[in-house]
């Protein structure tokens, strides 16, 4: 009796640790040896010092990163301003009409990420109808494009990682509970202070966790640079891609994208101080 | 066991290739570099087990298709389906080539470890088709299978790349000039400073392959892409950076230029000679322009990539291809420069309009005004690309 008892006290210690194992494993294999490989990449410039790749990693590509992070914020920022209040329906005012609205929120992931950025470039192509609805109405001069401009390129980012925004910060509405909304309604609160004060707190996870997964993708994202911009709104990712695949500089393609690690994690650890919340945790 | 041998044949090609790459040293080195092949492919042969042994035979893709790598506009709809009845062989074409150096950054880590790339034919540029052939990525060619090689046109015989013509065969030659659409410049061109013209700011492109767009703004600025120096490239590349900052270029592209041309997104692009008829489908207005200044020419080369075990079938469709009935079909539709004697006759008969088009057929007065671009050293590549990357804002 004992025995059997000391057993499964042994098996229940041992059990966090062979479900994590799989897990483990797999980013050790495909995430840490590859990031070791790449980091010996880094500094095997032949004939240089080992730091020769970062310092052209940020002497030359400094504007690329500057612009890389600017263009990601504000695709960022864009997906939260649609997609705070899209959640916000869904989660609270759909009805019946719930499950569909996800479904058409998760709806373009059924066809890649390369089409649908190509079927932007069509639909922003200089005779296309994005560009003669503008001119019509006077937004857009005679002779002026959508296509291969700034905004062309923060258009297609927002697009493309809006999905990202909407689902955590659907899932942390969701699971607020009524109740709270109701008590506060109950204490004489406005709708308008019943969300600022409980709603929108209780959603910051979602909002912290979609940032993140809309920002992150977003600055080191190249097809958009690549497919919706000119060669003046190349992004740190183009320049990496470029790197690896064209000129086959692989020290500085490493570096660069050591570096854009490096500063994407210390951007996320400064985010999280400001906005982090334990909840996530 | 083989590590060490792959990274002294690393070593030892990279050398080859360092020296090999410069024309004029060529022909001293080539004699080494063909004992280093040999060599290698001895080391490869008994490292490689399954994949090396088979290529001689040629059985081992037996009644496999023969695969192709080819880019874009080269090819007539009908070439692919008569070979196909006429030899019992399948094929499978593709059309993934969009530019040498994106091409080659796919292939080499396989070839390199002398694995399939499922590609039978490939079909690459001078100066590629030469670094495929220092760094033994390439076949040799087995001319008892190929008859119809005997039909190369002799200007095309001797290159310096490959003396003799033992790894490569041309597909067709091209002349990189002007593009344009006349109804959004509302002006026929004439010149290289048209796609320097404010008037277009934003609707224009250059290529990214840098010897056709470098060579093309050196003949802009009055100087020889044939003797390029330093000097000349900075000159060019800063023309480049200029316009590309000012906005008045919107793309760099490979063979993609042509969906934007056809589009209208684009009113004039450094495009291929013979693409535009390809395009007329979308936009007949399209033209093609030898600008007063030059035009660059060229021809991309089929390679048969060493690791291929299906070689005999390689060999039937270049074979076939060089029957100049055969090369005038791919002409009529993609009108290029043919290298094969006889095809003028030939394509008389079937497109007479055709047959006397200076794209097909440059005339006295335009082959006179064409370059080809200096075959580079490896500095001299590493530098010019380093100024030209840095020029198209890459």
């Amino acid at each position: 009796m004992a025995g059997t008892g000391a057993a499964s006290a042994r098996q229940y210690r041992l059990a966090p640790y062979l479900l994590i194992a799989p897990g483990i494993l797999w980013l050790l294999v495909f995430f840490v040896v590859p990031l070791v490989a790449l980091a010996q990449t880094s500094v095997a410039s032949s004939g240089e010092p080992w730091w020769d790749g970062y310092v052209r990693a940020l002497g030359t590509y400094g504007t690329h990163f500057l612009r890389s992070f600017r263009y990601a914020l504000i695709a960022t920022v864009l997906s939260l301003l649609l997609g705070y209040p899209l959640a916000y329906v869904i989660a609270f005012r759909a009805g019946r009409l719930k499950n569909l609205l996800l479904g058409l929120v998760i709806l373009p992931f059924f066809t890649t990420f390369l089409v649908r950025t190509f079927a932007w470039k069509t639909i922003l192509s200089d005779g296309g109808p994005a560009v003669w609805l503008l001119q019509q109405v006077h937004l857009l001069s005679e002779g002026g494009r959508l296509l291969d401009t700034t905004l062309a390129v923060i258009g297609g980012l927002t697009y493309n990682f809006l999905p990202f925004m909407i689902l955590p910060i659907y899932v942390s509405l969701e699971k607020i509970d009524r109740r709270l909304v109701e008590a506060a309604q109950d204490l004489y609160s406005t709708p308008l202070g019943a969300f600022r004060r409980v709603v929108m707190p209780l959603s910051l996870p979602g909002v912290f966790a979609g940032s993140l997964l809309t920002f992150i993708p977003a600055s080191g994202d190249f097809i958009n640079a690549e497919l919706l911009g000119s060669p003046n709104q190349q992004m740190i990712g183009t320049v990496i891609q470029n790197q690896f695949l064209e000129v086959r500089d692989y020290p500085l393609a490493a570096a660069l994208s050591f570096v854009l690690m490096a500063i994407i994690t210390v951007g996320v650890m400064a985010y999280t101080k400001v906005l982090g919340t334990e909840d996530l945790g | 066991m083989s590590n060490k041998h792959f990274d002294d044949r690393d070593h030892e090609i990279q050398q080859l290739l360092r020296q090999a790459l410069s024309r004029r040293r060529f022909l001293t080195s080539s004699a080494l570099a063909a004992g280093g092949l040999a060599l290698g492919g001895n080391l490869l042969a008994s490292c490689g087990g399954k994949e090396g042994g088979s290529s001689g035979a040629g059985g081992g893709g037996a009644g496999g298709a023969v695969r192709i790598s080819n880019w874009p506009l080269y090819i007539d709809p009908k070439t692919v389906p008569d070979f196909e009845k006429a030899t019992g062989i399948k094929v499978e074409y593709n059309e993934d080539v969009n530019d040498n150096s994106e091409f080659f950054a796919k292939i080499d880590e396989p070839l390199k470890r002398n694995q399939s790339i499922d590609r039978d034919i490939v079909v690459l540029t001078d100066w590629m088709a030469g670094r495929l052939i220092v760094l033994g990525y390439a076949a040799a060619l087995d001319d008892s299978k190929f008859p119809n090689k005997a039909n190369l046109v002799d200007n095309l015989r001797d290159v310096s790349f490959d003396p003799g013509r033992k790894y490569s065969v041309p597909w067709v030659s091209g002349m990189a000039g002007l593009g344009y659409n006349p109804k959004k410049t509302g002006r026929e061109l004439t010149s290289i400073e048209d796609i320097f013209d404010p008037k277009f700011k934003g609707q224009v492109t250059m290529l990214t392959e840098m010897r056709d767009s470098l060579g093309l703004v050196m003949l802009a600025l009055g100087r020889d892409p044939a003797k390029a120096t330093q000097a000349d490239a900075k000159a060019a590349c800063e023309r480049i950076k200029k316009a590309r900052e000012s906005g008045q270029i919107r793309k760099f592209t490979g063979n993609d230029y042509a969906e934007d041309l056809a589009a209208g997104n684009i009113a004039i692009a450094f495009a291929w000679s013979g693409d535009i008829q390809g395009l007329s489908a979308d936009n007949p207005d399209l033209k093609w322009l030898a600008p007063k200044e030059g035009a660059m020419l060229y021809s991309d080369n089929m390679l048969i990539p060493k690791t291929s075990d299906r070689q005999d079938q390689a060999l039937a469709f270049m074979n076939y291809v060089y029957e100049p009935a055969h090369s005038a079909q791919i002409i009529k539709e993609a009108p290029y420069i043919s290298p094969v004697k006889g095809t003028g006759e030939e394509l008389a008969k079937i497109a007479p309009e055709l047959a006397s088009s200076p794209l097909v057929n440059p005339p006295e007065e335009l082959r006179a005004r064409l370059h080809v671009f200096k075959a580079l050293t490896d500095a001299e590549d590493t530098e010019f690309n380093r100024l030209f990357q840095d020029a198209i804002g890459a």
